[in-house]
């Protein structure tokens, strides 16, 4: 005879009746192709990629990295950008969701970079941020997230 | 995208017309224990076959439907994969076939949309449109990390879990390169809220201050908490038919004359500059001044170019010349004040970096030129997201049916919800209202919907 399991769902209301229902297991994520950007930044890089086909007109820098190219389709070359920004806009999170790895409090800013068709998302570590202001980039290399937080901005 | 070919902006067409014939709600709130999803969505079309003053019994209606379509935004929510063939059985439908939508914020308006293309090709002749949407089975914090996975995962979402912040870094751009006044952006949820004082079924009902509105708690700077969206739990249900069958249903069908869709990036930060997409009511004129100061980039943060490609197919496909002098009543997605306004230009009520001079002229309210969210909208009544642009043009329908009064002024209704008709209850249906427009929206502009309705 086959006993009756010993996991059991907690009872949180009777009427009507709501269990608990647990979650413990993690997901295995493969960054693929763009698993490289977040290796760069181990090495204080910032690696972006850019559209090698003669005849595609985006010649400027993709960040976050893509492979292909959304123009054409090409594969696309690894280049490092700079690492000088200037802030595009930001907020401050007061209430952020669950899994949030940094405090609350945190400014989370957009930020432009010459020669970038895109204004990457990434948090201020130091300061109080402003529309134009210029910052540098930083690298968490101490005790790595494996994350996009692992690059964050200083002010100049 | 960057340049648009002719093909690309080739304009929609409909084989049939298509007609929105009956709708039906349940009451939205934060935590619905009492009622699983499937009941909800049981309820919400009980409310379509059997008050919409149909000329057919529920059971006549029942054995003309030969096609369905379901409307839920995140199956993690719900913790059911397949959540569709549950409610799709449970109502009663097996085996008929049917497809359920998925496209973030805008799954309500893209399950209209679905379902319009299958009358309009032939495909089906009469289509319930089912959306719901379970938010309450996990605490808020987690159910904001659950939409920011609405995010792009690798690259923005560990950037605060939370979805608000994406819209206040485009709050915060806005403001920059146009200077409204934060009182202009508290306004709106002055609005909605307050609409969403005379509507049975909203969750987030309450007459504000715009002092009140700035000084709330603050949820990503700039944004407070009454500012944003409400996280609902919820059903809307809809009923599309083609000519024949829409005529058998009621004497009162809706022409659902145009439904159009667009998209852009899933990240905001990849939104290359581009040319303004031009709508019916604007030239080359009308931006000729445009980028001065600090605006250097179309769509940039500021605006979304899924709203105004849907804006400009929609419009084209319904021939709308100006859209505050055509329309009669409005439904946008505020999901954010600050969307908000962005939207009144994507979709052409103000030139780009006017938006503000839609409220702060008094066009957006009842009694206005083009009175919006009488609903109350997603700040004040509704955020269930599969509903959400069900919800909207149930609300649509009704108002343009001259029907607005029965389905929120019954006494009878508010304690179905366990209300109290309010005693300074507002009577907002729209006189003589012959076209409405529903705006249906996704992530921070990734996919948009415009659905244009007319009585014929």
């Amino acid at each position: 005879m086959i006993d009756w399991p010993t996991a059991t769902l907690e009872v949180k209301d009777r009427d009507p009746l709501v269990v608990q229902n647990p979650k413990t297991w993690s997901h295995s994520h493969s960054y693929g192709g763009w698993g490289k950007f977040f290796l760069g930044l181990q090495e204080k890089k910032i690696l972006a990629t850019r559209c090698v086909n003669p005849s595609c007109a985006e010649k400027r820098l993709w960040l976050p990295p893509r492979c292909e190219c959304p123009d054409c389709w090409s594969e696309m070359e690894w280049l490092e950008a700079p690492q000088e920004a200037r802030i595009y806009t930001w907020s401050v999170v007061k209430y952020p969701g669950e899994l949030f790895k940094l405090p609350s409090d945190t400014p989370l800013i957009s930020v432009e970079i010459e020669g970038v068709c895109t204004k990457l998302l990434s948090w201020l570590k130091d300061g109080e941020p402003k529309i134009g202001m210029p910052v540098n980039a930083v690298f968490n290399t101490g005790r790595p997230t494996n994350t996009i937080l692992d690059l964050a901005w200083v002010p100049k | 995208m960057i340049k648009l070919s002719r093909e690309n902006l080739r304009i929609p067409k409909f084989e049939k017309p298509v007609y929105v014939v009956a709708g039906g709600l349940t009451d939205y709130r934060k935590r619905y224990p009492e009622k699983n999803s499937c009941q909800l969505c049981t309820e919400a079309i009980r409310m379509a076959v059997e008050q919409n003053d149909l000329k057919v019994s529920p059971d006549e209606l029942r054995s003309m439907v030969n096609w369905c379509v379901y409307s839920q935004f995140a199956d993690h929510f719900g913790d059911q994969l397949l959540a569709a063939a549950k409610i799709h059985d449970y109502l009663g439908f097996d085996p008929l076939g049917n497809i359920e939508v998925k496209t973030g914020g805008a799954t309500g308006g893209s399950a209209v949309l679905s379902a319009a293309q299958a009358v309009a090709s032939g495909y089906a002749n009469c289509v319930p449109v089912v959306g719901w949407e379970r938010m309450d089975e996990v605490s808020t914090k987690v159910g904001n990390s659950y939409i920011a996975s609405a995010a792009c995962k690798d690259f923005e979402s560990e950037l605060g879990w939370m979805y608000a912040s994406y819209y206040a870094l485009m709050a915060q751009r806005y403001q920059f390169e146009n200077n409204v006044p934060r009182e202009t952006l508290a306004q709106i949820a002055v609005k909605n809220h307050e609409y969403a004082c005379y509507s049975p079924y909203a969750q987030s009902p309450g007459k504000y201050s715009i002092e009140e509105v700035l000084k709330n708690d603050i949820v990503s700077h700039p944004l407070s908490f009454l500012e944003c969206c409400t996280m609902s739990v919820g059903s809307a249900v809809l009923f599309l038919a083609d000519e024949e069958t829409a005529y058998k249903l009621t004497d009162q069908p809706i022409l659902l004359k145009a439904i159009c869709g667009g998209s852009h990036t899933l990240r905001t930060a990849d939104r290359r500059h581009m040319p303004i997409l031009l709508l019916p009511n604007e030239t080359e004129e009308t931006y000729k001044d445009y980028f001065t100061g600090d605006r250097a980039d179309w769509p940039g943060f500021s605006s979304f170019l899924a709203s105004r490609m849907a804006a400009y197919l929609a419009y084209n496909m319904a021939g709308i010349k100006d859209p505050v002098e055509d329309f009669d009543l409005l439904e946008t997605h505020d999901a954010f004040t600050i969307s908000d306004i962005q939207t009144y230009e994507d979709i052409g009520l103000r030139p780009y970096g006017r938006g503000r001079e839609f409220i702060e002229s008094g066009d957006a309210y009842f009694e206005g030129r083009l009175p919006t969210n009488l609903s109350g909208g997603l700040i004040g009544t509704m955020h269930a997201v599969g509903a959400t642009g069900i919800f909207q043009i149930v609300e649509l329908l009704w108002q343009l049916q001259n029907k607005w009064e029965k389905f929120h002024a019954d006494p009878e209704l508010w304690h179905r919800y366990g209300k109290n008709k309010p005693s300074d209850f507002r009577n907002l249906q729209v006189e003589n209202a012959r076209r409405a427009c529903a705006i249906s929206h996704a992530g921070t502009g990734s996919h948009v919907t415009c659905a244009i309705l007319e009585k014929p």
